[in-house]
């Protein structure tokens, strides 16, 4: 208790941290991979990469790439696309394609969240848990073929420029992530156990005698818990958006990641991992203001002497 | 005002649309890897550069003459070492700025450019010495040596210089790989699911279909289905297997689209026992190329205007660098292949080749695409190898490791590779064969070395006019299917469906796009 601080300052600096760390290990990974960096990443073959080395800040080593790309990069500034679409600013694709992978995660997080808080409130039956089990067995990239297969036949060739057709894939690909790969399941046997171990819990049961609500005496008390969980569903369901984007053709974040690691477009792969890594940051630094309030709320509750309860 | 402005804008562009035809949509087998002609790569992107850009001169598909679309004369100066050539008045850029004589040597200078990592402009560094301009509409294009097919060698997109405000080291990742300003019939840019054109009316094109949609196809089945249902109006290679549901049906029409290229099975003349002509001749009859025809693309004996041609040298047939004299093997000549094996020194145990003594097995690869115009070929042939006693382990290349690896004379571990190869309007085999030595022979797969081909080879590169090139590749094709460092086994077309509903679609051959002003979509 003394130390309440530690663990969410610990959690502000991954998060400050996470944005530089992630672009500095693709950067090793670039310098790691056999060849030359510059004719490994050329569109095309070209001939004589010298020019592009320069071009393209790789021909003085991986610190200075990586210090010219971060500088860079807080200008608003990523280069063009060396491979996906050869020529087109990354800030370009980007900018559409953050915002399309946040709604993504966010709808997907409507069934989570429902799930959890009739788990949380013990309204959904245990008989229930090896039915939700037996649909989280299920890997999301099967309903997605599926779904992308049956989005073809109704709207053919304009299956990736039809508005209704991209809300479609969006509904789909968010409900295949909220469901599929145990996301479902993980949700309500989680948040359900959590809550039972704090029903065991004395105060609980002494907050029960006098009357008082038990939701909103173990509310500040599992709340850290209950984001930490919180956490965890979205980083799964980040990791899982690549799949889903990349099947479903959806232009997020995740598809673009897929694409630019298959064509070994780094410019774009250190963009969009960078992106990836800021969501992560966000979602870390938003656990890291629930823990400070929490624990704030706790401070700010009365000390109780030893023998008044 | 400015509303007005607006509005009037805005309807132009729509009676410019409604002039010019609906919208067309077409299916590639992937998407074009940049829109900068000095960085093509794939077939893909020629065609869809076709589109947007204009090559100094080009052949005709209606008559396979050359012509130009940029240059209203020319005439050969410097004692035929350079070409004067008068550029055609009312040529414009997509951004309406005018061609001129600037932009032809800006190109040339672009091209010659050490900072211009372009394997494109590389094949052309040997032949172009540089370019001057005299006047707004004239400009002079100088060779390194006297070629006997001058415009030929002319065969490149012109770009704008403008567009790169003059710097001639010209990057692959610029926007304008992406968003291109050419003199084409269409406006073309890259998205990330597919690449669109509008019509340009230009004084030179006046294309008749309004837009276009290139999109990648990703299943075939689902391709056909897209293609029947009207949900796209064209898919540029059909595969053989679905060609069939294709012609059954009365709104589709399946078209030959000539890709100018030949297959092949590349020998490593530096392995034991390949290094043995009578090997390699022996591997020659053991083929049986009928057969494989048949199994793999499905032409049926004495099947009329096939799409598979045999081949007896580096040449399609139709080239006047093939030698009509030298005949294909369409047939297996199991006794002889044994007689040049036994000559060679092999001897035959259970009905297997051994050498010193070793059961003979070679290790086999090709580039995986492939497969797609001729499903299984590496199968069908491996069979025929081992049928004949010769062991063999099948490889599938991916097209990268191909380019990057196969090409360049470092897969040197295989003992054979399967492979094609494409022209588009210069016939120039020469990096192939020759040794690879101080810049010469850089496509030579197995860094094959021979004197008297490299002779050939210089012969057709000093030929000043078309007879001597023409004597120079029919004597080398003669001595290539002697010598076999390929068993050259076919030229193959491909197939195109288009619906019915897009007419006048005269395909040409390679660039495909050539003659598109005359293509009309009644949608």
């Amino acid at each position: 208790m003394k130390r309440w601080w530690a663990q969410p300052l610990v959690r502000l600096v991954v998060a400050v941290g996470l944005p530089l760390a992630v672009p500095a290990i693709i950067t090793l990974l670039i310098w790691a991979l056999p060849g030359d960096p510059a004719s490994r990443i050329c569109p095309g073959d070209c001939t004589g990469v010298d020019g592009l080395a320069e071009r393209w800040n790789l021909d003085q080593g991986p610190i200075h790439f990586y210090t010219t790309w971060i500088s860079d990069a807080f200008r608003g500034e990523f280069g063009n696309s060396w491979q996906v679409v050869t020529g087109t600013p990354i800030r370009e694709l980007l900018l559409p394609a953050l915002p399309r992978t946040v709604i993504l995660i966010v709808l997907a997080m409507v069934p989570l969240f429902l799930a959890s808080a009739l788990a949380g409130l013990g309204w959904v039956p245990r008989k229930l848990d090896p039915l939700f089990q037996a649909i989280g067995l299920v890997p999301a990239m099967v309903p997605a073929l599926v779904v992308y297969a049956l989005v073809f036949l109704a709207f053919g060739a304009a299956v990736d420029a039809d508005a209704q057709a991209i809300r479609i894939k969006m509904l789909a690909g968010a409900l295949i992530l909220g469901i599929a790969d145990g996301a479902l399941s993980g949700a309500i046997t989680g948040t359900r156990s959590l809550f039972d171990n704090e029903r065991k819990q004395q105060y609980v049961l002494v907050a029960q005698l006098r009357g008082e609500g038990v939701l909103s005496n173990m509310l500040p008390n599992v709340a850290g818990a209950l984001v930490g969980q919180l956490r965890a569903r979205m980083l799964h369901l980040l990791s899982g958006a690549v799949i889903v984007e990349a099947l479903l053709r959806i232009d997020g974040l995740g598809d673009f990641l897929w694409r630019a690691t298959i064509q070994q477009d780094f410019g774009l792969v250190l963009a969009t991992a960078t992106a990836f890594a800021l969501v992560s940051s966000v979602i870390l630094a938003c656990q890291a203001l629930v823990e400070i309030v929490v624990a704030w709320h706790q401070r700010r509750a009365p000390v109780v002497s030893p023998g008044v309860a | 005002m400015g509303r007005s402005r607006h509005l009037l804008v805005a309807a132009g562009l729509a009676a410019a649309v409604m002039s010019t035809g609906a919208a067309l949509t077409y299916y590639e087998g992937a998407l074009p890897t940049t829109l900068n002609p000095l960085y093509a790569a794939k077939m893909v992107d020629y065609r869809a550069q076709e589109l947007v850009f204009d090559r100094l001169w080009y052949h005709s598909p209606i008559n396979n003459e050359l012509e130009s679309r940029l240059v209203e004369e020319w005439k050969m100066a410097e004692a035929g070492k350079a070409i004067k050539l008068t550029v055609k008045s009312g040529v414009k850029w997509h951004d309406g700025k005018p061609l001129t004589a600037d932009d032809i040597c800006f190109t040339v200078n672009a091209i010659l450019d050490g900072g211009t990592p372009s394997p494109i402009a590389e094949g052309y560094r040997d032949i172009l010495a540089g370019c001057s301009v005299d006047g707004r509409n004239v400009a002079m294009v100088r060779f390194t040596r006297v070629v006997h097919n001058p415009r030929e060698r002319l065969g490149f997109a012109v770009l704008p210089e403008h567009s790169f405000d003059g710097n001639t080291a010209i990057s692959p990742d610029l926007e304008f790989s992406a968003r291109p300003l050419g003199t084409g019939p269409m406006k073309g840019s890259r998205g990330t699911r597919g690449v669109t054109f509008h019509a340009y009316p230009n004084g030179h094109h006046a294309a008749q279909v309004g837009q276009m949609q290139l999109q990648e196809s990703g299943d075939p089945l689902l391709a056909i289905k897209a293609l029947i249902n009207n949900s796209v109006q064209g898919i540029i290679e059909v595969a053989p297997n679905f060609r069939a549901d294709v012609s059954a049906s009365d709104e589709l029409a399946l078209k030959s689209y000539d890709l100018r290229s030949w297959w092949f099975v590349a020998i490593n003349t530096k392995k034991t026992p390949l290094d043995d002509r009578r090997v390699r001749q022996a591997l020659n009859f053991m083929l049986d190329r009928t057969e494989l025809r048949e199994k793999s693309i499905g032409v049926k004996p004495g099947e009329r205007n096939s799409p598979c041609e045999f081949i007896s040298g580096p040449f399609v047939p139709s080239s006047p660098y093939y030698n009509r004299a030298v005949p294909a093997v369409e047939h297996s000549d199991i006794s002889q292949a044994e007689a040049l094996l036994k000559e060679a020194g092999m001897d035959q145990v259970g009905g297997r080749w051994n050498f010193r003594g070793q059961p003979v097995s070679f290790r086999m690869g090709m580039e995986k695409s492939l497969d797609n115009e001729a499903p299984d070929i590496l199968s069908y042939i491996s069979n025929q190898f081992e049928a004949a006693g010769i062991g063999s382990q099948v490889y599938k290349i991916p097209p990268d490791k191909w380019t990057t690896e196969a090409i360049t004379g470092h897969l040197t571990d295989y003992d054979l590779l399967v492979g094609k190869w494409s022209f588009g309007q210069v016939e120039d085999v020469n990096e192939l064969f020759y040794t690879r030595s101080r810049g010469k022979g850089t496509r030579n797969i197995f860094n094959y070395g021979n004197s008297d081909v490299d002779r050939l080879l210089a012969q057709y590169d000093a030929a000043k006019t078309d007879t001597a090139a023409r004597d120079a590749y029919h004597k080398l094709h003669r001595k290539l299917a002697e010598d076999l460092p390929y068993l050259f086994l076919w030229k193959l077309d491909t197939k195109s469906a288009w619906r019915t509903e897009v007419k006048g679609n005269t395909i040409a051959p390679y660039f495909y796009f050539t003659q598109f002003d005359s293509w009309k979509y009644d949608g």
